[in-house]
């Protein structure tokens, strides 16, 4: 049950999820990027996708990024603020020529760092030479991770320069008060230490050819020395909660049955937020099943360029996750929910998976590219995820029939919903989103929502989706093509020639409005539910199972654990209200780390004693509350 | 918290307007112009500044305009000059247009219940270094040399501890002392090794990836300071001033809350209390910033 905040941090100079150690499922918001920085990062990152996108690759340097604070895209901006040529950038992208959308791309950014470090050395204040400087220093993040992945001591020399550079501008003061001289001696030194690097390293006549597009010093790729970079994702990504944060509705809770007492269902729980049951990207971005599946809901803003076509999709046989389990199809399809889970098999969009623990295992395997997971983890999971309950609904019997408290509109509507029309070959809307079977019949069908793959193609059936909780769901289809339920009424109204009238696709869409409903949709914060208190109490829920775990030595399930929930705990501490008992967590969080160490190194005693330290300070924490 | 946070003294978009010459006394009916220092992106300050003027205007009844200046000393020149009626500022530079323009509080900040916060001196925890004596000979970065809590507030604890005199001894107290352009630049230095320490605002180290976060922590904490203030020009007719500080103060009501959000985001706004800022005026006399 897991949430995942929203970090109030900045990452400036790291991309999403440039972060050492296990991976975290909290993540870190991204400071704004120049428009021609994003569109390179951007570059980078489609461009080692195959196929690569092209005309997403393109609008990467036309448009704004998304979700960017500019209102210009890159090649707009860079011709009001440098006199540097894109035609051969421009030129590449038409003629899709990789490896020379590389090439212009850096040499673009390298000479946009000079562009700006030579008006800082003309500057005729230091306000304008500051402005300067703080400019070729967010450029230069476009390449700082990679640079300082593949040259560390080349990037601690030019980290001092930009130092010198900032401290060495002078102050204009307030009014004459403060004020101190520009040295520019010492910024021209600085300057050249930069400059100098780029190039040697960004700017030469001839790249060498490169398999993989990064920002790695031409240099160091020609030393042909291996270079470990950090998976972060482009400009434009969001992989954060959405807001305002789905209710969970679990069957046991429900039931006032506490989780701590169902060590199968909580370790389930942990994994299911747990990056660490990934690999590869997906792992070291802290990618979880929470992060889409969010609550047992859907994470309607997740979204990450080459990979979705809009907020809430995603494409998980891409070539970004996992290239093995690549289909080299541009097909993202819109992120389901999993609430009633249990009742909603067959799984997969057209309904592949019989079981619940098939699906599961394709998830991790092939789409995230995970090892193999444990029986264990594969029942802990499917223990945790069907215990998702539909969220309650007063205005609907648990037959799927109307109470009193829905709208008269909904009851007419209710006539419609079960009206068998010719259209739908004498079926009627109830025909396969059964009432009295969660709205749904568990079958799929051809409904001609799909566009063929090919002529004589027969792949379009779909499973029935249920209407259950639909009103917070949004968008509707496989691809999420239509944004309302209404839309959804009259797509069926014209295609199926229904011949509904006005008053009647209103009519019908108030039942599906009503239909998909829900008492209270959303987790209802205030001062005493914060978000860090309702993660604080899951992750130390997760923690619980050590209790189960431990006697039973089970060392690679404990240290699973332990790399998910020691991380992600230090890393919500940032997020408390109360700031000043963050150390106290962040003493918890080296407990559980103990612990993993400890099995680790086969000393049981002492990893008992620091899960005995853990329970000890959680319970002092939880009675003082945050 | 974010403004304080994020506030940059020289991210800069000029005003074509500042460039012009000393305004005339204006009628009542003349637009009241406000000043705002940008923080990440003059873009993005631009739609704020629309948001927040529009709002204004109505519940003042009088045309309200904003425009972005340069840094903390161009809205100081700009109410000055009487280009602004009012600005956005930080303490320090605030006593300072005090003493030379007679600048009058009227607004401070409210973060996590209080209109003050303090200045820090952050270290790697594993750095080894527990004290400030521990920062002899080291190198440190600072935010910028015209911040309270990013420089001057920070280094008063070394001269409490007796390490240094005053600003002046710094140089050879430490190793080297470099302004990194901001909290976060300063906060990413030392984060990242490329200096001992950093000094900056309380709440700096949110500014940090979560990971780092927990990899930092603060050795030295200076008394509180005032938040960040909004404050007039001298000589703004006081039934303008009234009305704005009302209309200000309005945006604590829940219905209005979400406006707080093109306002560098504090959490509400107080009256300013002149008297709150001596500890800044003695501190910026001690420094030689103000006579």
């Amino acid at each position: 049950m897991r949430i995942k905040l929203l970090a109030l941090v900045f990452g400036f100079g790291l991309g999403i999820g440039l972060l050492a150690g296990p991976a975290m499922a909290t993540p870190a918001r991204d400071t704004p990027w120049l428009p021609e920085a994003a569109a390179y990062r951007l570059t980078l990152f489609l461009g080692n996708l195959t196929p690569v996108p092209w005309d997403e690759l393109g609008r990467a340097w036309e448009e704004p990024y998304r979700g960017s604070e500019y209102t210009q895209g890159a090649l707009d901006w860079l011709a009001g603020q440098s006199s540097l040529p894109t035609e051969p950038l421009t030129a590449a992208i038409a003629r899709e020529d990789r490896a020379a959308v590389f090439e212009a791309a850096t040499r673009i950014i390298s000479a946009r760092i000079d562009e700006e470090l030579d008006a800082a050395l003309a500057a005729e204040s230091p306000a304008a030479a500051q402005q300067a400087v703080r400019t070729a220093r967010e450029l230069y993040r476009a390449i700082e991770d990679h640079l300082a992945a593949a040259d560390p001591e080349a990037a601690r020399a030019l980290g001092r320069a930009w130092l010198e550079l900032s401290s060495a501008t002078g102050s204009t003061g307030v009014l004459g008060a403060g004020a101190t001289e520009p040295d520019l001696n010492a910024m021209a030194t600085a300057r050249v230490v930069v400059s100098d690097y780029l190039a040697a390293n960004y700017r030469v006549a001839d790249f060498a050819p490169r398999t993989t597009l990064t920002a790695v010093p031409e240099t160091i790729a020609l030393s042909g020395r291996a270079v470990t970079l950090p998976a972060t994702l482009p400009p434009g990504s969001d992989i954060f909660d959405q807001d305002p944060l789905p209710l969970l509705v679990l069957g046991f809770e429900e039931q006032g049955i506490d989780e701590t007492d169902l060590p199968l269902i909580a370790y389930g729980d942990m994994l299911f937020d747990s990056p660490e049951i990934f690999s590869g990207p997906a792992r070291e971005i802290g990618i979880a099943c929470s992060t889409c599946h969010n609550r047992s809901d859907i994470n309607q803003r997740f979204f990450i360029p080459g990979a979705s076509h809009q907020p809430g999709a995603v494409d998980v046989d891409g070539a970004f996750f996992n290239p093995m389990f690549n289909d080299r199809r541009a097909d993202p399809i819109d992120i389901p929910s999993l609430r009633g889970l249990r009742f909603t098999g067959p799984y997969g969009r057209d309904g592949r998976f019989a079981s619940i623990r098939d699906f599961t295992r394709n998830v991790i395997v092939n789409e995230f590219a995970g090892a193999e997971p444990t029986p264990f983890m594969l029942d802990a999971l499917v223990a945790y995820m069907t215990e998702f309950d539909f969220l309650p609904n007063a205005m609907l019997t648990g037959d799927g029939r109307l109470t009193e408290a829905a709208p008269e509109a909904a009851q007419r509507g209710a006539a419609i919903f079960n009206q068998p029309f010719d259209g739908l070959n004498g079926k009627s809307c109830a025909s396969c989103h059964v009432p009295d079977g969660n709205f749904l019949d568990r079958q799929a069908h051809d409904i001609g929502s799909v566009i063929p793959a090919y002529e004589g193609s027969r792949g379009g059936a779909l499973d029935t989706p249920t209407l259950l909780g639909t009103v917070y769901t949004a968008p509707y289809f496989h691809d999420g093509s239509m944004p309302t339920l209404a839309a959804v009424v009259n797509w069926f109204d014209t295609t199926k020639s229904l011949g509904l009238s006005e008053s009647e696709r209103a009519d019908l869409t108030a039942y599906l409005e009503t239909v998909g409903a829900a008492d209270e949709p959303y987790e209802d914060f205030d001062t005493e539910n914060t978000p860090f208190r309702l993660a604080f109490a899951e992750l130390t829920t997760f923690a619980s199972t050590l209790d189960t775990l431990l006697p039973r030595r089970d060392t690679q399930h404990i240290l699973l654990l332990t790399d998910t929930v020691a991380a992600d705990l230090a890393a919500d501490a940032g997020t408390m209200a109360n700031l000043v008992a963050r150390p106290e967590i962040y003493s918890l969080a080296e407990h559980l780390a103990a612990v993993g160490a400890e099995v680790r190194a086969d000393n049981w005693a002492a990893a008992e004693a620091s899960w005995a330290a853990f329970q000890s300070e959680a319970q002092a924490i939880e009675e003082r509350a945050f | 918290m974010n403004s304080m946070l994020s506030r940059r003294h020289m991210l800069a978009l000029c005003c074509a307007s500042l460039a012009a010459l000393a305004a005339p006394v204006r009628a009542q009916s003349a637009p009241l112009r406000l000043a705002f220092i940008p923080q990440e992106n003059p873009e993005k300050l631009l739609g704020d500044i629309k948001a927040i003027t529009g709002w204004l205007s109505r519940e003042i009844g009088v045309p309200v305009e904003g425009f972005v200046t340069i840094d903390h000393a161009a809205a100081v020149e700009a109410l000055r000059n009487g280009d602004a009626d009012i600005s956005f500022m930080g303490a320090l530079p605030f006593v300072l247009a005090e003493a030379q323009i007679g600048a009058v509080p009227l607004l401070s900040e409210i973060y996590r219940d209080a209109p003050t916060y303090t200045g820090r001196v952050f270290v790697r925890r594993d750095s080894g270094i527990t004290t400030l004596a521990d920062l002899r000979g080291r190198d440190i970065a600072f935010a910028d040399p015209i911040s309270e809590s990013g420089y001057l507030y920070p280094l008063v604890e070394f001269e409490r501890a007796g390490l240094i005199a005053g600003p002046a001894e710094s140089e050879a107290f430490f190793g080297r002392v470099f302004f990194a352009g901001g909290y976060q630049q300063a906060m990413q230095a030392m984060a990242e090794g490329l200096v001992d320490a950093a000094g900056a605002s309380q709440y700096a180290d949110l500014l940090l990836a979560p990971g780092q976060q927990s990899q930092v922590t603060w050795i030295a904490e200076s008394e509180p300071i005032p938040s960040h203030l909004v404050i007039a020009r001298p000589g703004l007719d006081a039934e303008v001033q009234e009305n704005f500080v009302n209309a200000m103060l309005r945006l604590n009501e829940l219905e209005h809350r979400a406006m707080l959000r093109h306002l560098y985001g504090p959490d509400g706004y107080v009256p300013a209390d002149a008297a709150a800022f001596d500890g800044v005026r003695a501190l910026a006399r001690r420094y030689g910033l103000l006579q």
